[in-house]
This record gives C-alpha cells, structure tokens and sequence, in this order.
C-alpha cells in the first residue's frame, strides 16, 4: 500500500501519451519567437493552440510596461494584498478595470482560477445556494467545493433546466448565484445569455458571468459577450483572466455591486496568496488599454475566425460549436484519429491542443485550434492547408 | 424496499439506460468510479437524468458521499421526501 497507488490508472495513461517522441499533452515548446511561432521537436511551428487572442504577449508597448516596472520595483511583491502585497499600480488596476465596465468596484487575483475559486466561495456562503453549468471550467467546481454552498448543477446551456432547479428553491433563489461562462473553452460555444438572464430576473436569481475567453475577443470595447449583446446592465459579477487577451497571468472580479469590496475580507484565494508581481501589473494595465482601445485586433482576429471555420466547414470537420469564435473545437472519431492528427499537424508545422477525457464533455476527443489577432493570413492559409492534407489522407 | 425507494431505483435504472446505455445492466452495489468506470463528467451526466426523472435536485455534494448507486439512491430519498433542492 502507497499513498502514490491511487494515481496508478492516471499515471498509466500518462505514459502511454509521454512514450512518444513529442508528448501531445504538456509538450515542451522549446522556444517562443514571436506571438505565433515557436519551436517543438526541434522544428518551427505556428502556435495555434495559446489562447493569445490579440496577440498581445509580444506587444512592444506591452512588454516596455513589464521591464520598467521591473527595473523600478522589482521581481515581486513577497506578500499578499492583506498584508505588504498592496501597491498603488494594484490599487490603479482595479481602477482600470472598473472604470472599463463603468461599475464600482473591481478585485485582482493573482491567476484567473483564483478569481473564480475566491469570488464564487466568497460570495456564495453556507445558507446561499450555486447553479452551475455542467460544462462549467474546474475553477468554477473547485470555488464551489471550497466554499458552503449548496450546488446544483444544470444542463450545458439550457435555461429551462436552470428555471426547473430556481423553481424548486422558491423564494430561496433569491440567494442563489447562477454561474455561466462566456465562451465555453473545450467546444468553443457560447450561451443562451439573455434566456439566462430573463429566468435569473424572473427567480430575483443573481448571475456571474465568467469571461475568461471571450474578454477582449466580442464587444466594441472587447468586455466580452454580455457587451456584445447588449446585457451589461443584467450581470452581477464579471471573472475574467489576464493570461489569454489581455496576455499575462492574474485575474480579476469586477461587479456593478460597490459590495463587492467585503469579498477582499472573506475569499481565501484572495487573501492567502502572494499578490501580482508588480511587471504583471503594469504589463496588464497597458494591455487593458489596448484591449479597450482595440477595435482593429478584433477585426483582425475576427477575419481570421471566419476563414479557418469556412475552411474546415468546407473541409467536412465536425465543429464543437456552430457560431465561429476564437476557439475551433474539431470533433474527431476516437482517441486515435485525434492523435493522428495532432502529430500530423505537428508535422506540418501547427502547433494545436489535443483534449481528450475526462477534461472534455460528452467523453469527446478534441483538437483544438485557437486563433489570435497575431495570424497573418499566410499563417492561416498554412493552418487550412495541413488540415486540408489531412483530411485528403484519411 | 419502500415504495419511495423503488421509485428512485426504477429513476436510476431509467437514467442509466439513457445517459450510459454501454452499461447495460448495472450493478448497484459497484464502485461508481473503480469498479463500473465512470469519470466525473459521465457522473455529471447520469445524475442531471436522475434529477429530471424525480424533479429533485441533487446537490453535487451528495455525490462526493455516494460511491454506488444504492448509497446515492439513499442519499437521494431524503431530498425526494423534503422536496428541496
């Protein structure tokens, strides 16, 4: 007996992915030379699997911001916010935030899977109760099992199941949090926001809304898809993260409740953690202004969208998801035909991300393809093109 | 058995037939996880069938207290009786 035998079925199948030259899961990238490129196996390969939707890793602006605050203030702050870890640039970015949404008040973590384990734990408490959607990111699972709660999960994006388990707690919805993502990462799709909003308002229900991969992708201002379709005004709480558009590490909980604020004395995640390093901070203050002020990324990325899902529509792949967005959720047949193709895109110089179970619904093997502002349209060609040959050898 | 928990197994037989029809006939009393196989998501997914047939909801705490489908049976029996979530 081993405290390690538990991890036995795990590990095996760990080494089944790592007897490969290249592992497909955690592969090494051995240098990055650009937002889009890097090198894998000793070869250059297009980088279409990093969540870097605008690009913004690379920015010169961006990048300038880091090495001053560095050279000024330091490698980190070698505290929590509670205690030493509460700079004024800290201070200036929950401003930042907060000032983006027009709301009152806005917290920064210190990853995005803080900012939902703190927020959710914090603000659901023992007597409150979390509708979670199934398909919901394991931040969201996890901030529910660390705080009180009592949890129940709904139907992937189905509001009328959300209405049947509000309508079993009668008044009591009224403290229930609804927790929903803006743009699902392992399908690539997007929910039914304002049938959500409309049972949330009619069970006195509140809603957060967790935009981690559709900030600074949908809306003119890039603020996510509750902008991009108008809701702003219904939404209680916005988690978001800084290590996808806005191309760092952190997070961040802003709401249109100046109560938000208590949340800073009661979330664990917030309070016993060091706080952001101060070149995270100013790298992402500068990269919330590009995202704000940054309507020709989005155009760009978005012409990107289009034409890698008219292409692998054209193409005859399965899509996780039939609105076009950053993510492109490939559905393949089993196991062996998406690591197949994984090495053959590799081979062809395209980096993807292979999903497999049980991170994934419906025990579904992905390949997935995000895109970012940075793709040339050489680079897209090039991506369509490797797909294309595939498809043509299968 | 009571005519309450009779329900709740003819609900999870149901349930199983749907969300895991590779299963076939399913053994009550084996480890959800070790002995039948299932993983979180594929628990998820058997346990939503379950609430809609019974129109109760089960919290996910429950689960993490139910290794087999008789304990989760009879932990869903109380929610039934109360009619809460």
């Amino acid at each position: 007996m081993s405290l390690f035998d538990k991890f036995a079925d795990v590990a095996k199948a760990r080494a089944d992915l790592d007897r490969a030259e290249i592992p497909p899961v955690a592969t090494p990238i051995d240098a990055v030379h650009s937002a889009t490129e890097g090198t894998i196996g000793g070869r250059r390969v297009i980088l279409a699997g990093t969540n870097n939707y605008l690009g913004l890793t690379m920015d010169p602006d961006v990048v300038e911001s880091a090495r001053r605050a560095l050279s000024e203030q330091g490698t980190g702050t070698t505290g929590s916010r509670m205690a030493n870890g509460s700079y004024a640039s800290h201070a200036a970015l929950e401003r930042d935030l907060a000032r983006a949404w027009g709301w009152p008040s806005a917290m920064v973590f210190s990853t995005g899977y803080q900012a939902n384990l703190g927020a959710i734990s914090a603000l659901a408490g023992k007597d409150d109760y979390l509708l979670l959607d199934s398909d919901s990111h394991a931040s969201i699972y996890d901030g529910a099992r660390l705080g009180h709660a009592r949890t129940v999960v709904f139907r992937h994006n189905d509001p009328a199941n959300l209405d049947r388990r509000l309508a079993r707690l009668g008044d009591d919805a009224r403290h229930a949090l609804i927790v929903v993502e803006g743009l699902y990462s392992m399908m690539g799709d997007q929910p039914p926001l304002d049938a959500f909003i409309e049972v949330k308002k009619r069970h006195g229900a509140w809603l957060l809304l967790d935009e981690a991969h559709s900030f600074g992708v949908f809306g003119e201002r890039g603020l996510g898809v509750a902008e991009d379709r108008g809701v702003l005004d219904d939404i209680d709480f916005v988690v978001g993260t800084f290590s996808k558009s806005l191309a760092g590490i952190g997070g961040f909980c802003v709401s249109r409740h100046a109560e938000l604020e208590y949340v800073r004395l009661a979330a664990r995640p917030y309070i016993f953690t060091a706080s952001p390093s101060p070149a995270v901070i100013a790298a992402t203050r500068t990269a919330l202004d590009k995202v704000v002020h940054g309507q020709a990324l989005r155009k760009q990325l978005w012409r990107n969208i289009h034409q890698l899902y008219g292409a692998l529509n054209e193409l005859g792949y399965t899509l996780g998801s039939a609105d076009p967005g950053p993510v492109a959720a490939i559905v393949m047949p089993d196991r062996e035909s998406a690591l197949a193709h994984w090495y053959g895109l590799l081979d062809a110089g395209v980096y993807a991300n292979l999903m497999i179970p049980p991170a994934t619904p419906k025990g579904l093997n992905l390949l997935r393809i995000s895109l970012s502002a940075a793709h040339s349209p050489d680079q897209i060609d090039r991506i369509i093109d490797a797909f294309g040959r595939l498809q043509k050898a299968a | 058995m009571t005519d309450a928990r009779t329900d709740i197994h003819q609900a999870i037989q149901d349930a199983v037939a749907v969300s895991l029809p590779q299963l076939g006939t399913v053994d009550f009393d084996a480890v959800l996880t070790s002995e039948i196989g299932l993983d979180s998501v594929q628990i998820m997914d058997l346990v939503m069938e379950i609430e809609d047939r019974l129109d109760v909801s089960i919290p996910v705490e429950v689960l993490a207290e139910a290794r087999t489908l008789n304990e989760l049976a009879g932990r869903i029996e109380p929610l039934c009786k109360d009619g809460e979530a």
